[in-house]
């Protein structure tokens, strides 16, 4: 199981997908905002979304798990 | 057992025998205990995790203290507090140095000095042209040791720690921290290539908190002075942070796996498993032609080379540059990157890690890949109290002074003298860029209204002037008229990883001319 993270602290913006979603390697997954500018986060391999962990608007932490995938 | 072919030799043997067990005994149960209790593994548990199922030949295994009775026979013996030997890492061998925290706390002292003492390891290691592993497990000197000498002594440290300097030079140097590391061994975690710590179980500073206390009058813990949070993120003093002592072993073989045993090899080139005309159509669009848009390097690094090879150095610190090791069609390489999601301007930070990586490629004669996005060194208040002119300066000295061959690849931007910096006159460099760069001593948005600043003061609508000023400016900065006067290429950023794979190709003649001890000194 592989943990998406965030690489900087700041706003969940956008959710693309629910868990049991199945992603293509570098899909975007989720957009953040930080300091007025805009993140898409994408995946870091192909998989099945296990659990969204964060909700929309949410203020998350840098480092802090966003999803895992399966 | 050996009573037959000894020949009379048997006490000998088995005194030799009864060493080694009491050798192996380190500092006690007790000890061995209390070790285990704080999550640490004891030097020799060590050892055997780093090699694996590799061989360790240990040196000066007889080397402690005895203690003898009336006839002169050994009663007890305690080792002394260092584990040095040469062990088998994935085929090659290197030259280990491993801390005894349960003998004497890892302190020195306990040898006994003058004639006839044998190599120490890290001369050893340069003799024999092996890479030099300390695994740091120790508090330094200790007033114990004056009253058993009953003396003080001056602290000539360097007499050694020259041979350390030397090494820098000459073969991989890699400190792992295990414990609590103060004195000289904190300094010894620095006199290196790379270094690794374990979260939680490992600190470092030259004194610990009772020092901290007598000098300054505060309380705090090892962990909040010296733990991975400080040196991981802050200082800068520890490249990779990891979770057990297990993951600390496996960093450093990969960290090795990229670099030959000595300044007079040729890293190890390993089988490649990816193509290398792979192209990569999610380049085509990784650069958001949305302004307010930014997007994460480590992607484009992660693109270009052989799958899975990317071994990143020191990604808690410095974080608005990407630095590590890679391989392109199996050749190893140093690659460093801006990273937009940090701003990518290089700030002093940053750029102590990109002055770290190109001096351990000019050293090791690996070639230097830069993905460039850089706007400029970083301003305002914090980075001129840092001293960024300075850390620019030598970033400057660092990139002129270097000399393996080297490829820049313009992403996106090229600003000022940081930008300077992706550049080197000297030397087998290549330089492409995608067509998504833009590049100038200074950024348009800022520099407009400083470079004519009478202009649209004078004019009776300034901001309509400084508008059409700007407009003016963004009209000629597409790359393609720079690249119409300088022959620039500029390219898909989907040929990326193939043109980037066949200037490795080109530069592996160019490196081997350049095997031995470069002329720039590595500067930890």
């Amino acid at each position: 199981m592989a943990e998406v993270r965030a690489p900087v602290g700041g706003k969940v913006a956008q959710i693309h997908v629910t868990a049991g979603a199945r992603v293509a390697e570098d899909d975007e997954l989720l957009l953040m905002e930080s300091m007025k500018m805009e993140i898409p986060i994408h995946a870091p391999s192909a998989g099945t979304v296990g659990e969204v962990r964060v909700s929309l608007g949410a203020t998350v932490q840098p480092g802090e798990v966003l999803l895992t995938l399966a | 057992m050996t009573s037959s072919t000894a020949n009379g030799w048997e006490p000998e043997l088995e005194e030799l025998q009864q060493r080694r067990a009491l050798m192996l005994r380190m500092g006690g149960e007790d000890r061995i205990a209390r070790q285990h209790s704080q999550g640490k593994l004891t030097v020799r548990e060590r050892i055997d995790r780093l090699a694996g199922s590799g061989s360790f030949r240990e040196f000066m295994s007889l080397a402690g203290s005895g203690t003898y009775d009336e006839q002169g026979r050994l009663t007890d013996f305690s080792p002394r507090a260092s584990v040095d030997g040469i062990l088998k890492l994935d085929g090659r061998k290197v030259v280990v140095s491993a801390g005894d925290f349960t003998s004497r706390g890892g302190s020195g002292g306990g040898g006994h000095g003058g004639m006839g003492q044998e190599l120490p390891s890290n001369r050893r290691a340069l003799e024999w042209r092996l890479p030099y592993v300390r695994l740091l497990d120790a508090a330094g000197g200790s007033v114990r040791s004056f009253e058993e000498i009953g003396r003080t002594y001056l602290p000539d440290g360097n007499a050694g720690s020259a041979w350390d300097v030397k090494l820098l030079r000459a073969v991989p140097v890699v400190s792992a921290v295990l414990g609590s590391v103060a004195g000289l061994p904190a300094v010894n975690a620095c006199l290196a290539h790379f270094n690794v710590m374990v979260r939680g179980t490992a600190q470092l500073f030259p004194g610990g908190p009772p020092v901290v206390k007598q000098a300054l009058g505060y309380d705090i813990t090892k962990e909040d002075l010296g733990g991975a949070h400080i040196h991981g993120t802050i200082s800068g003093v520890v490249d990779n942070v990891v979770e057990t002592e297990d993951e600390a072993f496996a960093t450093i073989r990969r960290f090795l796996s990229y670099l030959p045993s000595s300044v007079w090899e040729m890293a190890p080139r390993c089988e490649p498993d990816d193509d290398p005309e792979r192209r990569e159509e999610r380049l085509a669009a990784i650069i958001p032609r949305n302004r307010r848009r930014t997007y994460d390097a480590h992607r484009v690094i992660n693109a270009v080379v052989d799958r899975g090879s990317f071994f990143e150095i020191a990604p808690e610190y410095g974080q608005a540059r990407i630095t590590g090791l890679a391989r392109l069609n199996g050749y190893p390489t140093g690659i460093m990157a801006n990273n937009a999601l940090f701003g990518g301007s290089t700030d002093v930070a940053g750029g102590e890690k990109v002055m770290r990586l190109i001096q351990l490629c000019d050293t090791f004669h690996l070639p230097m890949v830069s993905l460039a996005d850089e706007p400029g060194f970083n301003v305002g208040l914090e980075q001129e109290k840092k001293g960024i002119e300075r850390a620019g300066a030598r970033l400057v000295t660092v990139t002129n002074d270097s000399q393996m061959p080297w490829i820049t690849v313009v992403m996106k931007q090229v600003y000022g003298v940081a930008g300077q910096c992706q550049q080197r006159p000297s030397g087998m460099y290549r330089r492409y860029a995608w067509p998504s760069a833009e590049w100038g001593s200074m950024h348009i948005a800022g520099g407009a209204a400083a470079a004519y600043r009478r202009e649209i003061a004078e004019a009776p609508d300034p901001e309509a002037k400084l508008r059409e000023v700007e407009a003016r400016l963004q009209a000629i900065a597409s790359p393609f008229r720079t690249a119409e006067a300088t022959g620039q290429d500029i390219i898909d950023p989907r040929d990326t990883r193939p043109l980037l794979c066949e200037f490795i190709e080109e530069a592996q003649p160019i490196l081997r001319s350049q095997l031995g001890p470069t002329a720039m000194p590595y500067r930890p």
